[in-house]
């Protein structure tokens, strides 16, 4: 299994007859373990579309999606909620924690969905919270925690399935550029550390620095899919 | 972890009021449930008390309280010697009342301007402003036989042959009181409790001959008419020989005077000997009317107290759905309250019936607590209601149960909504 997620010639419209809309059209990608990749494009380019097919939401129109090397979108019906909390972890925009719950409840949660209750889920979600430096603030509702604590207790619960891929929905945009740099520079440590395959959709150039490499959409179609150590130039072309 | 428990502590005052509200809902059920079985103990308890299997009243007479029936007091003796019959109690009970000046509390004061309010119109004006009379029923028992006070909760029980009564707290008399049953004073010498007619009368229980004092003596018609009827009756049989029919009915008009009169005999049945058998027994041998026990509250009941039964019945029912709607309302905006969370809950691969059981936990949950809430108001308040509201544990359980049932079926409608939650809206916020 070389690769975390691989797709090929993937499709997606939404709609029907003169309504319909050609989202995704022949999009193949590839991203190892520990990669982490950054996802551009103008808006309505496709970005969350590409995001939700990875990600177990949406089935795409065409084309297939293997997860380690599984093929999911096979028409064989696999349970995507199972596989979603087993094999993805989700980062968002805002945070989106459970506002009833607290910081590590949340954690908590999302070990719970896979079965890891009691002492061991606890001692893990204090790990989770201490490896992104917010243990401190572990009985805190989300509603006391700033913008980056938020962020960065969402990046530990999308950690505590141990997660084959985590898809990162803008996670920067609302946090100003020290911050968003500093999630950036975390999803890139999270990634090296515990060798997951990481997909982060921005606007950000600033942020293209800390990624392996950009896949870049337009108007549905893939027109980048590379490394940003070795083709450096594409993206000062823009 | 428990999502339910977690989010009420979040949103606990929403939560709390909410609660409030369908407990102030329940309680009026339970005290709606309460007025009902009052209703039903007022319409029994005297019959229930007595303890007597059969009530023989006067020929096509309904009942000692519905009609009031009449006939000579020597039939019990009669009665007593039949066999099967273990005791016969020669009873004297109807409605009396006195002129007493009330003395209504704040609480009784704000209910009659509150009955008013839009009815003034259809009453005499002033009407509130005559003088009260206070109506009881007087029973007259023989002291060791069935019929008297069954607790004195004050004072002693009757001791002396004359002039002293017992008399129900409702009645608002104290022990040691004085006060003029027909041409005599009588003495309170105790207080029992819950001692109430069909109509929610109090009863104020004195010596069989008092209460043969009390209610029938000041009757001269009655009174007349029994000495024509025995005079015509021995003329008729004389009438073969004037001479000694004269001064025969002279006597026989004499003896009839003095003929003491009852209401009713309360009958105990020997154990083992058919109730029915002793009721055909009398009913053939005299010309009187019996009834059991049972068919004698039923005419309480049923007769009289029917309608309202139905009525209040009927208002629980209402009361029943409008609970069931309100916390369904109440689970609904919960529900919409949470959308966003049951997307992202969704989205994290949360098994659906977890989210859903959150969703009836908490309308249930409501349903439970807003019951002990509105049971202990209803407790609560009971003392203050001018009749007897009495609701059991029995009520509260029932209740428990049927409102589980009732959130259940109303949380549907807020889970239908959850199910159509995208986990797809969360992505790109
Ligand atoms: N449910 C839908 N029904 C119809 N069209 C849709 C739906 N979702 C997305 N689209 C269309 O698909 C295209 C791609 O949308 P997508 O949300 O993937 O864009 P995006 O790159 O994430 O944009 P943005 O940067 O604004 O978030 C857009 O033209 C959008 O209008
Ligand atoms: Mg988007």
């Amino acid at each position: 299994m070389e690769y975390a997620i691989e797709a090929t010639d993937l499709a997606k419209s939404y709609g029907e007859g003169h309504t319909r809309v050609e989202a995704l059209k022949g999009i193949s990608m590839a991203v190892r373990p520990g990669e982490l990749f950054a996802i551009m494009g103008a808006s309505g380019s496709g970005k969350t579309t590409l995001l939700m097919i990875l990600g177990l939401v949406t089935e795409p129109t065409e084309g297939r999606v293997l997860l380690e090397g599984e093929n999911i979108y096979n028409g064989k019906r696999f349970d995507l909620q199972r596989l979603r909390r087993e094999k993805v972890g989700f980062i968002f925009q805002f945070a989106n924690l459970i506002p009833f719950l607290t910081a590590k409840e949340n954690v908590l949660l999302s070990l719970e969905l896979i079965g890891i209750f009691g002492r061991q889920a606890d001692s893990r979600a204090m790990e989770l919270l201490e490896y992104l430096e917010v243990a401190d603030r572990a009985g805190n509702l989300p509603e006391q925690l700033s913008g980056g604590e938020r962020q960065r207790v969402a990046i530990a619960r999308a950690l505590a399935n141990n997660p084959a891929i985590i898809l990162a929905d803008e996670p920067t945009a609302a946090l100003d550029t020290e911050r968003g740099l500093s999630v950036m520079r975390l999803l890139r440590k999270v990634s090296k550390d515990q060798g997951t395959a990481i997909l982060v959709v921005t606007h950000d150039t600033r942020m293209i620095s800390e990624v392996d490499g950009v896949i870049r959409l337009m108007d549905g179609r893939m027109v980048e899919h590379g490394d940003s150590k070795r083709q450096p130039q594409s993206q000062n072309g823009r | 972890m428990n999502l339910a428990v977690k989010d009420i502590r979040y949103h606990f005052f929403k939560f709390l009021t909410s609660t409030i509200g369908v407990g102030l809902l329940l309680m009026v059920m339970l005290t709606i449930g309460g007025i009902i079985r009052g209703i039903i103990l007022d319409s029994s308890t005297i019959t229930e008390t007595t303890g007597a299997d059969l009530w023989v009243v006067q020929k096509a007479w309904l009942g000692p309280f519905v009609e009031i029936s009449r006939f000579p007091e020597d039939y019990y003796h009669a009665i007593q010697s039949m066999h099967g019959v273990a005791e016969a109690s020669p009873l004297v009970m109807a409605w009396d009342h006195v002129e007493r000046a009330m003395r209504p509390t704040q609480l009784m004061k704000f209910m009659y301007m509150n009955t008013l309010i839009g009815t003034r119109t259809m009453v005499e004006p002033g009407w509130i402003d005559m003088p009260h009379d206070s109506r009881f029923i007087v029973i007259g028992y023989e002291p060791g036989h069935i019929g008297g006070p069954p607790t004195i909760i004050a004072g002693r029980g009757i001791e002396a042959s004359h002039y002293e009564i017992v008399a129900d707290v409702k009645t608002g008399l104290q022990v040691g009181e004085r006060i003029r049953l027909g041409d005599f004073d009588y003495t309170v010498v105790g207080l029992t409790r819950n001692m109430v007619g069909y109509t929610a009368d109090p009863v104020i229980y004195a010596s069989l001959d008092d209460a043969q004092n009390i209610l029938f003596e000041a009757d001269p018609d009655l009174l007349r008419n029994i000495r024509r009827r025995t005079q015509q009756q021995v003329l008729g049989a004389a009438a073969l020989d004037p001479r000694i029919g004269g001064p025969l009915a002279q006597q026989a008009s004499q003896i009839a005077e003095n003929v003491s009169l009852v209401n009713a005999i309360a009958v105990k049945v020997a154990p083992g000997v058919p109730v029915d058998e002793v009721a055909q027994e009398i009913t053939r041998w005299k010309h009187l009317e019996v009834y059991t026990a049972a068919r004698e509250v039923n005419m309480q009941l049923m007769g009289s107290n029917r309608l309202i039964l139905l009525q209040l019945s009927l208002f629980r029912l209402i009361l029943l759905v409008i609970a069931g709607v309100v916390i369904g309302l109440i689970t609904y905006t919960f529900t919409l309250d949470k959308l966003k969370e049951i997307a992202v809950l969704k989205l994290l691969g949360t098994q659906t019936r977890r989210i859903y059981a959150m969703i009836l936990q908490q309308a249930v949950l409501m349903g439970l607590l807003g019951t002990l809430l509105g049971a202990a108001l209803e407790f609560a308040s009971e003392p203050y209601f001018p009749r007897r509201v009495v609701a059991t544990r029995g009520d509260v359980v029932q209740m428990l149960i049927v409102i589980s049932v009732i959130a259940f079926l109303a949380s549907i409608m807020a889970i239908r909504r959850a199910t159509k939650v995208d986990p797809r809206s969360v992505l790109g916020t």
